[in-house]
C-alpha cells in the first residue's frame, strides 16, 4: 500500500462528496482529494490532467446522476487514451439495490468494484488494502 | 345534451340498387359511405379511418367479400366486418370465419332488422374492443411508471437517507463543532429533499387516481397565497418577484391541478437562479380571456441546455446537478395540464433564463 493515496469523488450530493471526503481524510493516508458534483467536469478534468504516473488515482463514483449519470461516464472514460485510462481506479459507490444496476457494472472492464452507500471506514480501509 | 355523432358504416355492393336501397333505409341511423367496387371502399377507409362497421357483399367481380376482409384486416384491424351473401356458399363463409375476417354473416335479401340488429351488436363489440385496446394501453403505461418508481425509490428515498447515515456515522468520531454544523445543514438538505420527493409522490397520486373538483376559479385569491410564500423565499434568495393577473370573466377548472402547476413552476423558477446575478426575477402574469387562462413564468435564472429541453418533462429526469430536484416536478406540471385539456411549452436558453407558457381552457 502506499503512503498516501490520491481520490477523485464524483457526486452530485454535496453531502456525499463531504462523506467521502471525511472518510478518506480519517485513514490518514489522504493524498490529493477532488470532488466534483458534475460528472461531465470530472471527465474533463480527467481527459486534460497529466495522467498520475506512479500510483494510481482512485475514483469514487456515483451511479444515479443528473445529465451525466455513473454508466455514462465510465463510457466516456473507456474511450479516453489508454495511458489516461491506466492512471485510475474506478469503483462505483451506490445506494442502488437494482439488480440491473449491480448487473451492469460487471459490463465494464474500467469498474474496479462495486461499493454501497454509504461509504464507511472499514469499506475505504479494504480497498486500500487491494492497492 | 351533447348531439351524439353517428356511427360511420361503409357498405361495398356491386349492385347499385342495393346501395341505393340501403342508404335510403339507414341514413337517418348512421353515416352511411357506399362503394361499387374495392378500389372505391378503399378510397372510403383511407379518407375516414374511423369506419367502424364495413359491409361487404360477397359475390363482386374483381374480389370476394372474404378477399377483401382478408386484404383490409392489417390496415384497419378495429373495423367490424359483416359479410352479405345471396348465394348460401358455406365454403366461402366458412373461410371467413375460419380466417377471423368476419364477425357477423347476413343472408340476402336482407331485413331491416337483420342489418340493424348486425351493425349495433358489431358497434358493441367495436366499443368494447378500443375499450379494452385503451385500458390495455393504460395499464402498460402503469407498469412501465411502476418499474421507474421502484427504481427512483432506491435512489430517490434510500439516497437522502444513506447520506444522513453516513453524516452520523462520521459526526460521532468528530470533536470540531463547526465541522459538525456544516454537517447539520447538509444533513438538513437531504430531509428536506426527501421530504420534497414524498409532497411529489403526494401530487402524482392525487393527480392520477383523485377525482378532478371543478369549481370558479379566482386567480387573484390563488395567486395570493402563493404569492406570501414565494416573496418570503424571493427576499432570502434576493430575486425580484413580479406578479400580474388579468381575469375579467369566469373561469372553471380544477384547483388543485392549478397548485400544482403554478407552485412546481414558480418553485423552479426560483430554485434555478444563477445565485451571483444582481437582477435575479422571477415574473408570474395570467390573462384569462376568450375562456382560456394563459399562465406564463418567467425567469432569468440558468436556463436549459437545448440538447436536454425534449427530456424535462420525463418522469425523474433531471437536467442539472444544481440544487435537489427531484425530477418529478414538470412531470406532474404536465400531467395536470394535460389533464385540464390544456398545453405547455418552454422557452430557454443556457445562461440566460426560461419562460413556461401555459394555456387551459375553461370547463
Amino acid at each position: 500500500m502506499p503512503d498516501t493515496v490520491n481520490f477523485i469523488i464524483i457526486d452530485d450530493s454535496k453531502l456525499d462528496c463531504f462523506i467521502a471526503d471525511k472518510i478518506i481524510r480519517n485513514t490518514g493516508k489522504a493524498g490529493d482529494i477532488k470532488s466534483f458534483t458534475v460528472a461531465a467536469e470530472a471527465l474533463d478534468f480527467i481527459s486534460k490532467a497529466p495522467p498520475p504516473v506512479s500510483d494510481k488515482t482512485n475514483v469514487l463514483l456515483d451511479i444515479q446522476m443528473p445529465v451525466m449519470n455513473g454508466f455514462e461516464f465510465v463510457e466516456a472514460f473507456e474511450k479516453l487514451p489508454e495511458d489516461i485510462r491506466n492512471g485510475y481506479n474506478v469503483y462505483m459507490l451506490s445506494s442502488s439495490i437494482n439488480e440491473n444496476d449491480l448487473n451492469r457494472v460487471k459490463h465494464y472492464p474500467s469498474i474496479k468494484q462495486f461499493l454501497n452507500k454509504p461509504l464507511t471506514s472499514s469499506a475505504l480501509a479494504q480497498v486500500l488494502e487491494g492497492l | 345534451m351533447d348531439k351524439i355523432e353517428k356511427i360511420k358504416i361503409l357498405y361495398i355492393d356491386d349492385e347499385v340498387n342495393n346501395l341505393h336501397g340501403f342508404k335510403a333505409s339507414f341514413r337517418f341511423d348512421y353515416t352511411i359511405y357506399i362503394a361499387e367496387n374495392v378500389t372505391e371502399a378503399l378510397k372510403h377507409l383511407e379518407q375516414h379511418p374511423d369506419i367502424r362497421v364495413i359491409l361487404s357483399d360477397q359475390r363482386m367481380p374483381d374480389k370476394t367479400g372474404v378477399q377483401f376482409f382478408g386484404d383490409i384486416r392489417e390496415k384497419y384491424p378495429n373495423a367490424v366486418r359483416i359479410l352479405i351473401t345471396g348465394y348460401t356458399d358455406i365454403e366461402s363463409v366458412i373461410d371467413a370465419i375460419n380466417l377471423g375476417n368476419i364477425y357477423r354473416y347476413i343472408k340476402k335479401p336482407w331485413t331491416d332488422t337483420d342489418i340493424k340488429t348486425a351493425v349495433d351488436q358489431a358497434n358493441q363489440y367495436y366499443l368494447t374492443t378500443s375499450m379494452l385496446a385503451i385500458k390495455n394501453q393504460e395499464l402498460q403505461k402503469a407498469y412501465d411508471e411502476l418499474d421507474k418508481f421502484a427504481y427512483s425509490v432506491t435512489h430517490d428515498m434510500r439516497g437522502p437517507l444513506l447520506s444522513i447515515l453516513g453524516a452520523i456515522n462520521i459526526a460521532q468520531g468528530i470533536n470540531d463543532l463547526a465541522d459538525i454544523r456544516e454537517m447539520l445543514g447538509m444533513m438538513d438538505k437531504s430531509v428536506q429533499k426527501l421530504d420534497t420527493f414524498i409532497q411529489s409522490i403526494h401530487d402524482y397520486y392525487n393527480l392520477n387516481r383523485g377525482q378532478m373538483k371543478i369549481s370558479d376559479i379566482k386567480f387573484d385569491d390563488l395567486v395570493a397565497d402563493l404569492k406570501d410564500i414565494y416573496d418570503i423565499t424571493g427576499r432570502t434568495d434576493h430575486t425580484a418577484f413580479d406578479v400580474s393577473v388579468t381575469q375579467t370573466e369566469n373561469f372553471r377548472s380544477d384547483e388543485m391541478s392549478l397548485r400544482i402547476v403554478l407552485n412546481n413552476l414558480l418553485s423552479n423558477a426560483f430554485k434555478y437562479q444563477r445565485k451571483a446575478l444582481d437582477n435575479k426575477f422571477v415574473k408570474l402574469d395570467i390573462q384569462v380571456s376568450n375562456g382560456n387562462a394563459c399562465i406564463e413564468v418567467k425567469d432569468n435564472g440558468i436556463g436549459i441546455d437545448e440538447a436536454n429541453v425534449n427530456k424535462i418533462f420525463n418522469m425523474f429526469y433531471r437536467a442539472t446537478s444544481e440544487e435537489m430536484g427531484s425530477g418529478f416536478g414538470l412531470y406532474n406540471v404536465k400531467d395536470a395540464i394535460s389533464k385540464l385539456g390544456g398545453e405547455i411549452t418552454v422557452d430557454t436558453k443556457l445562461n440566460e433564463g426560461s419562460t413556461f407558457k401555459v394555456t387551459i381552457p375553461s370547463k
